[in-house]
């Protein structure tokens, strides 16, 4: 009838040692406190926390006597009666009580250890753990992969799976869009929601094309494929939007890299002359229009060295920029004028067909400045530009000079007075004209009236009303009306005659007079540089100039030009008074699309607008220039 | 000095020797110093020489140039991992190379932001502009700390070495465990809140801020403290709780001035957290940028 206890306490180097002693008692306590006979230096443990009583065949209870339950085979219990045979365990805080039958019979063993270390457990893993970051926050190594594999995912899995699943479709709206004339419309953007593969997307893109914000493969069409004009050309046909030239004169014009940048753009699967190259995408919403200034001089800089059959000059730079070839009238005809492209530098003249001396009609003092005066015609008291060059709807160029809306108020075709009514002479019409002289003195010749009068159209001085030819008008017959008549209408179309003020007459040599006479024809320049989009209307003002001063600025010579041949176009050096100076106060663009465009048309799609189209007598008639 | 030893006929001169310190941002009188200056003077002059159009920005010829150029720099930089592993008796060396990490990963933002042309975005390339910065700044804070801190580190440890400050530790809590031993339950409960709840370094925002609000120590010499002085008050001085008090205090000490100790090496440390894994989200970032490229040609 005895208790052995054995205390087992662990040694630094890992052994135990056992301290046993035996208790000749039917009863034992066990406790923190000093008096119980197993004393567990453990502050789980109560000062008496249990007891242990021997039973009868080989059994011992246990009570807790300190309030807290007993721990045994994974029960919480106040009170047990234990087979020490099956070697039971009972937990205590940190301590361990384990019965076993002792050696003598009857007595049980019971072992009592430390089964969790105290917290001064000393090991290398603790300074590590206490000191640095490990295990106090995600390994480097466990956040790079993490890290690694959601970037890999969002920025590479996840687009190419969605570049590989994609189904492009154009928007109808941009397609149309695209088809019209005009410049770039801003698309909103597609529905549709967003698309894993548009995080490649190295920026904005232009407002035309944000509606393919979200669908890649509309450009992108082929991995690892530079985009290619055919996706360019599905959308802009090029009905809308023509070549700059025709692609084989492309190809040759152009000054094609070599070495180090050919191999480049070859390795790189990145071919020139598209239309990618030029237009930029991914730039923000004006982005795709921006073309670089350089870009035009890349190829014409030196093109006739390598289109040799060219018929446009090179152009290096601005200063390098050719004189102007003004497209002038060679030959006037109201069906088939004949147009010529010349330079400006051999004062080139131009024959028209008309005579009109600008000195004479922009004189301040002579007898048109008086006549301006008494009709009250100008403001100022004498003509002005803007008097007869009247600006179109788009400030462009000039609306189409008329004799009736430009010169008819003074070069009134007035030839008689009948009663309170002023015949006049139809313009444009030399066999109507003839008609009417004649019908007009037959008349008189038959049933003379009263009170009509043959209005002289010779020359009169200056201010002087025509004098009223009534004596001419007594007709004794038929055939002196018709020597009459004649007279008159040679006289009309004589070299003083009224015609000639503004026509050359040509004499048919018919023998009829009504068909002797035939005027010149004029054909007036509509537009004299139509490949450079000149915008009068910008150039109202400049530096400092209005008005007429500011037309003269640039048309030097017109107050003193004689004759309508003169051509009264300012050469470039004048363009560069202004434009890539750096003596005027505003600095104003001098690039190649300030004037003209890359792709021709009316439209003008891609560069100024409404630049109106050559001639197509100009195509077939301009001398190629070599 | 050795050419004194030389005039004085000794046999054997000692060779001249580098006997200062001179740490990697000094190393070799500032050799990378200016490699990285020059570098980035060389990249700052292309940019501003060129006139990409339509405007400058990784698309251009520019772009690609001192973009080829930022991630060769990129990967090298991130070798430095495996070079620091790799131990060699090579001309160069290891203080060289981090000399040559720090300098030429600082002219990576010249580099990386020319070859951005200033335009970045919400997209992978921005992406990875934004992790080479979160590292390069990282890296600019970790040679901060390793330039001021070790100081503080070195007066706090008052000559104390990391296991001696845990003995100091373990020895207070053994000498608690056991001054507590003939304490009833409740104040037995409140030491073995000092001695289990008590967590010497804790989580990360007590490291960095130094405020441990749910020490056990603390709790328990609060509890204690206030005992003690209720006894003072009846006039029944508790010895064996004087004693424990006393110990809890000293405990305190022991443990401000190691928390100090964690509180300087987490700051020493922590960049490198943020440093080592945003390099290879970095690493994974170049390689969409620049695959990305490609793949929409």
């Amino acid at each position: 009838m005895s208790f052995i206890v054995r205390q087992v306490a662990r040694r630094a180097d890992g052994g135990d040692i056992v301290r046993t002693r035996s208790f000749a008692a039917a009863e034992i306590t066990v406790g923190r406190g000093t008096d119980c006979d197993i004393q567990l230096a453990d502050l789980g443990i109560m000062l008496r926390h249990a007891r242990l009583s021997l039973l009868s065949d080989g059994r011992v209870a246990i009570e807790a006597t300190g309030g807290i339950p007993l721990e045994i085979d994974g029960r919480f219990v106040n009170r047990a009666d234990l087979d020490v045979a099956s070697g039971p365990a009972i937990a205590m805080a940190s301590h361990r009580l384990t019965l076993a039958p002792g050696d003598a019979p009857g007595s049980v063993a019971v072992t009592a250890e430390r089964v969790i270390a105290a917290s001064d457990a000393a090991d290398a893993g603790a300074e590590t753990g206490i000191f640095s970051l490990q295990g106090t926050i995600p390994g480097k190594r466990r956040m790079a992969w993490g890290l690694v594999l959601l970037v890999l995912m969002v920025g590479l899995a996840l687009p190419i799976w969605s570049m590989t699943r994609r189904q492009t479709r154009l928007p109808d709206a941009m397609v149309a869009a695209a088809a019209q004339p005009g410049g770039a419309v801003a698309q909103p953007v597609a529905a549709g929601g967003w698309r894993p593969d548009s995080v490649w997307s190295s920026g904005p893109l232009s407002a035309a094309h944000a509606g393919l914000a979200q669908d890649c493969g509309a450009c992108h069409q082929k991995a690892f494929v530079s985009v290619t004009d055919g996706a360019c050309v599905a959308c802009h046909k090029p009905a809308t939007l023509p070549a700059h030239a025709a692609a084989d004169r492309m190809v040759r014009g152009r000054l094609a890299a070599t070495g180090a940048a050919a191999a480049l753009h070859q390795g790189l699967n990145l071919p020139e002359g598209r239309c990618a190259s030029c237009h930029k995408e991914h730039e923000g919403p004006r982005g795709a229009l921006l073309v670089a200034a350089n870009f035009c001089t890349d190829c014409h800089a030196g093109l006739s060295t390598r289109l040799r059959d060219t018929a446009v000059a090179d152009v290096p730079d601005w200063a390098g920029h050719p004189q102007f070839r003004a497209t002038v009238v060679r030959d006037p005809s109201p069906t088939r004028p004949r147009f010529e492209r010349v330079s400006l530098a051999g004062r080139p003249r131009e024959n028209n067909g008309l005579v009109y001396p600008h000195e004479l009609h922009l004189s301040k003092t002579n007898s048109v400045a008086n006549m301006v005066r008494r009709q009250g015609l100008a403001a100022n008291g004498a003509l002005g530009c803007g008097d007869c060059h009247t600006p179109d709807s788009d400030g462009i160029g000039f609306k189409p000079i008329t004799m009736e809306g430009n010169c008819s108020a003074c070069h009134d075709l007035a030839f008689a007075r009948d009663g309170g009514v002023v015949r006049t002479l139809p313009h444009g019409k030399p066999q109507q004209v003839a008609g009417i002289v004649r019908d007009f003195y037959l008349a008189q010749a038959f049933s003379p009236r009263a009170g009509v009068q043959r209005l002289a159209f010779e020359r009169r001085l200056p201010g002087q009303r025509a004098e009223a030819v009534t004596a001419d008008l007594r007709l004794t017959s038929p055939g002196e009306a018709r020597l009459r008549a004649d007279a008159a209408i040679t006289g009309i179309f004589s070299p003083r005659g009224v015609c000639a003020d503004c026509h050359a007459v040509i004499d048919t040599g018919a023998a009829d007079t009504a068909r002797r006479h035939a005027i010149a024809p004029v054909t007036l320049t509509d537009r004299y540089l139509p490949k450079g989009a000149f915008v009068h209307r910008k150039h109202r003002s400049q530096d400092g100039r209005t008005g007429d001063a500011a037309c003269i600025s640039c048309h030097k010579g017109t107050a003193v030009s004689k004759a309508a041949s003169d051509v009264l176009l300012p050469p470039v050096s004048q363009c560069r008074e202004c434009h890539g100076a750096t003596t005027v106060k505003t600095r104003v663009a001098a690039t190649c699309a300030t004037c003209h465009a890359y792709h021709p048309g009316a439209d003008g799609h891609g560069g100024p607008p409404a630049a109106p189209a050559l001639p197509t007598q100009v195509a077939l008639l301009a001398p190629r220039s070599r | 000095m050795a050419t004194r030893a030389r005039s004085t006929g000794k046999a054997v001169a000692a060779a001249p020797r580098d006997i200062a310190h001179s740490g990697f941002l000094a190393h070799r009188g500032g050799r990378w110093r200016k490699v990285a200056l020059g570098l980035s003077a060389l990249a700052i002059a292309v940019y501003a020489l060129t006139d990409p159009q339509p405007r400058p920005n990784g698309g251009t010829a520019t772009g690609y140039l001192l973009g080829s150029v930022g991630a060769a720099l990129i990967l090298w930089l991130s070798l430095i991992g495996l070079r620091k592993r790799i131990i060699t008796t090579r001309a160069y060396s290891l203080k060289g190379w981090t000399s040559a990490h720090v300098y030429l990963g600082l002219s990576l933002i010249v580099v990386a932001t020319l070859h951005s042309g200033f335009q970045l975005g919400f997209n992978v390339h921005g992406l990875a502009y934004l992790l080479m910065m979160i590292v390069v700044l990282s890296g600019l804070y970790g040679i901060a700390v390793y330039a001021t801190l070790p100081a503080q580190l070195s007066a706090n440890r008052n000559e104390a070495t990391q296991p001696q400050m845990l003995e100091a530790l373990r020895a207070l809590d053994r000498q608690l465990d056991t001054a507590a031993q003939p304490l009833d339950k409740a104040e037995a409960e409140l030491v073995r809140l000092s001695l289990e709840r008590c967590d010497v370094g804790g989580g990360l925002w007590s490291r960095l801020t130094g405020r441990y609000p749910r020490c056990g120590n603390a709790r328990a010499r609060a509890a204690v403290q206030a005992i003690v002085d209720d006894r003072l008050r009846r006039g029944t001085p508790d010895a064996r709780l004087t004693q424990i008090l006393f110990l809890l205090e000293r405990k305190d000490a022991a443990l401000a001035q190691a928390r100090r100790h964690i509180g300087l090496k987490t700051r020493l440390e922590l960049w490198l957290y943020v440093h080592v894994p945003a390099t290879f989200a970095l690493l994974a970032a170049l390689l969409a940028h620049v695959l990305s490229v490609f793949l929409y040609w």
